[in-house]
């Protein structure tokens, strides 16, 4: 009983961890790109020597570029993450997949017994032609 | 270099002196050791007062020369020690007159101001700045610009793959047909038969993965044959890791063996006809049924062995590792095995040949059986509590209305396990073999009366029946005999032309002893049938005839006919063992001769003597025809 009362519950993080997930990532691409953009205004005094400031700037780019691309990467994660829990909890679409398999072996058992009888009927018939002419002939 | 520990060693100058020279008779003439003020002279000499000032280390390189010349002066004119060391005192105190001066000045701040020195700024073009932010930022742009390629290019990839099915479709697939549920990282399916009502303990679970391309990667695309053959399926994108023991594949092998020696060869045929081994590029639904099917299989064994061990037979059920071996009938046993090869082998030896034939319709009424069982613990008859997992089954709920004693509720408890039913299938199978086999030999055998057989199209596992017809080329019409058998478990039921009922065991002997004594049944009293057609007269028949030779099997049957005109008597006599005889007896005879005994001629309408008819001698295609022709060549002779 707690387990089916504690499912939904931790359903309900997994959505939330999601959601934040999302946010979280998209956040990070702006901020990354406003920084970006910032660096690339460069206005900023600082005690450093203005080529080890262009350094820093340099590398600060790079790695915050690399954050956005992270970001995005995780994005599709997310995509697929949110796909395959969407595949494994979706119980109607199952459930509309197994009522619909059975439905169709069903009708094809159906089938299949019909055949199979029909395919009786005629070997019974064609099997008393047989053993009539088999045990009334001189060949035995 | 002293520490407290350690031992102390003190340093001192050499006891000897500097040697000044060696006279030619070898004596050493030494220098004076220098007195005290002289050594502190030479000391003081070393004193370099122009090293205290570090800061201007250049000056001093550059009057290094010079100094040394100083000294070199020192220590030559030497002519008073302390000079050198008085004159450099007298410079540093010049300088020290001069700072003091100076600083003085500076104090007042009217003739001379003390100002920090700038120091050179460093030369950098704004030009060069901007180079740099540009690079930055293209930097920054080249790695963006290459994320996004490759999230492009990944899902270019999937857009142009829509053929070989991206993992997620595949994943749906999956979960239509399977059941799949994610455990932390991991995705977990069930196999098993539980859901279906299976009660068996072992666990089918897989677990799905992703498929790594490795695959597409180290194979180039080749490009198809023109016209050739279609190319190769796709590599799902999905994986399916499956636990080793249902790994394979498995079926239940079922013979029936006749002898005790065949025992060993029993699974000589382990792979020798089933479905291809498994490969590792499976599509997953087909490992995944292999997988299923292994574990049902396992089940069936497994359910059948505890039957095996629990049952008391007659004959105890054996055991033996994946063999379950139990008496049918009187030496004939019914072997039911498992056969699991887990190894994929593709090239395994040629498959020796199977000396016993699997029975694949025992196999799948063994399938069945164990399917019913399932459906049977998930399907309860209603009413029952929806949660529970027990029901009463229809008979119990009808026990209390119908007021059910002890007994009855005693036998309704009582099932029948999978073992006796397959058993029971098994003897029905063995039984209807026999049956086939005696029918098919007795019709080769006789030809002369036809023996045709026809089986029933209905039947059902435990229960057949065979419809026998005895009749004579030609004389169809005129008299039949037919039979039905019952072929069952153990026994046989023959019910015969009059309506009698005869119960036979499985002794094939007493089936084939019944329908001899049937034939000869059919020809006396087809031969009876033909008088009558001929206008002869039964004078009297016996199916039992009590004279004779004793027959080893049953009695032989007997006629007797007579011409319209009762001047010929034809006798038919059939046994099972010397077959028919007939003679024919003429009253009176043609020629009468009075003797002394027999003077007239009116007692030669007693009867005469019998004579014996060589039928193999006559013309006709059957016994029957050669009766006709008898009796017709009989008649017109009167």
């Amino acid at each position: 009983m707690s387990l089916s009362r504690s499912l939904p519950q931790s359903k309900e993080a997994l959505l939330k961890s999601y959601r934040t997930r999302l946010k979280d990532d998209v956040k990070s691409m702006l901020e990354n790109f406003e920084e970006i953009v910032k660096l690339a205004k460069g206005d900023h005094d600082t005690q450093l020597s203005r080529m080890t400031q262009c350094e820093q700037d340099t590398y600060e780019m790079h790695v915050r570029a690399a954050n956005i691309v992270r970001a995005g990467e995780s994005l599709m994660k997310l995509v697929s993450d949110i796909k395959q829990y969407l595949i494994l909890n979706d119980f109607p679409s199952v459930n509309e997949a197994i009522t619909q398999n059975s439905k169709l072996f069903r009708t094809k058992q159906a089938e299949c017994d019909q055949k199979l009888m029909s395919l009786r009927d005629d070997m019974a018939a064609d099997l008393y032609d047989l053993e009539e002419e088999y045990y009334s002939s001189i060949n035995k | 270099m002293s520490y407290n520990s350690s031992v102390n060693i003190s340093v001192e100058a050499p006891i000897e002196n500097q040697i000044q020279e060696i006279t030619y008779d070898g004596t050493e003439i030494y220098q004076p050791p220098l007195t005290l003020s002289e050594s502190l002279a030479k000391y003081a000499q070393k004193i370099d007062f122009s090293k205290t000032t570090e800061l201007d280390i250049k000056k001093e390189e550059a009057d290094e020369a010079k100094s040394d010349t100083d000294s070199k002066d020192a220590l030559q004119s030497s002519l008073w020690p302390w000079d050198s060391v008085r004159n450099k005192l007298r410079s540093s105190l010049q300088e020290v007159c001069v700072l003091a001066d100076v600083l003085a000045i500076a104090k007042d701040k009217r003739y001379l101001i003390l100002d920090s020195v700038q120091q050179e700024p460093i030369e950098t073009k704004p030009m060069v700045q901007i180079y740099a932010r540009k690079k930055a930022l293209q930097g920054a742009a080249n790695v963006l610009l290459t994320g996004a390629e490759k999230l492009k290019t990944s899902q270019n990839e999937a857009a142009r793959n829509r053929a070989t099915l991206d993992f997620h479709i595949e994943l749906l697939r999956l979960r239509q047909n399977w059941r799949l549920k994610k455990v932390s990282n991991t995705i977990i399916g069930d196999l098993s038969y539980r859901t279906a009502g299976s009660k068996y303990l072992q666990t089918g679970t897989f677990e799905v993965t992703k498929a790594e391309d490795e695959e597409k990667t180290s194979s180039p695309p080749s490009s198809p044959l023109p016209g050739g053959a279609a190319p190769a399926k796709p590599a799902s994108a999905l994986r399916v890791s499956i636990p080793s023991e249902l790994q394979g594949v498995a079926y239940i092998e079922v013979l029936c063996q006749k002898d005790q020696e065949d025992l060993c060869s029993a699974n000589i045929n382990l792979l020798g006809s089933g479905p291809p081994p498994s490969n590792p590029d499976m599509h997953w639904q087909q490992k995944l049924e292999a997988a299923q099917n292994v574990l049902f299989c396992k089940e069936l064994f497994n359910q059948l062995a505890k039957e095996a061990v629990q049952l008391q037979a007659p004959i105890p059920h054996m055991v033996v590792g994946n063999q379950i071996m139990a008496t049918v009938l009187p030496g004939i046993q019914l072997i039911i095995g498992l056969c699991h090869s887990t190894t994929g082998d593709k090239k395994q030896p040629n498959p020796p040949p199977a000396k016993s034939e699997h029975d694949h319709v025992l196999e799948h009424s063994l399938h069945q059986l164990l399917r019913e069982v399932h459906h049977r613990n998930t399907h309860h008859p209603f009413p029952h509590p929806a949660t529970g997992p027990l029901g009463p089954s229809k008979k119990r709920m009808m026990a209390g209305p119908m007021a059910a004693d002890r007994y009855e509720l005693l036998e309704m408890t009582k099932s029948e396990t999978l073992l006796e039913q397959i058993v029971k299938q098994a003897q029905h199978f063995i039984m209807r073999m026999r049956t086939e086999y005696v029918l098919d030999t007795i019709a080769k055998e006789v030809k002369d009366p036809l023996i045709s057989s026809h089986w029933n199209t209905l039947n059902s596992p435990t229960q057949s029946c065979v419809k026998i017809n005895i009749s004579t080329h030609g004389y169809d019409a005129l008299c039949r005999t037919p039979l039905v058998i019952h072929v069952g478990e153990k026994s046989l039921k023959c019910i015969c032309r009059d309506g009698k009922v005869m119960n036979m065991s499985y002794e094939p002997q007493e089936l084939r002893d019944l329908i001899f004594c049937h034939i000869n049944q059919h020809q006396i009293l087809a031969v009876q049938a033909l008088a009558k057609t001929m206008g002869w007269q039964a004078l009297g028949n016996s199916n039992h005839l009590g004279t004779g030779a004793v027959e080893p099997l049953g009695n032989a049957s007997s006629c007797l006919l007579s011409s319209p005109t009762g001047d010929r008597i034809i006798a038919v006599r059939c046994e099972p063992q010397a077959g028919t005889q007939v003679s024919v007896a003429h009253t009176p005879r043609t020629d009468f001769f009075p003797s002394r005994l027999v003077t007239e001629k009116k007692w030669e309408h007693l009867g005469g003597q019998f004579r014996d008819v060589r039928l193999e001698k006559m013309e006709g295609r059957n016994f029957l025809h050669k009766m006709e022709l008898l009796m017709a060549s009989l008649t017109s002779n009167s």
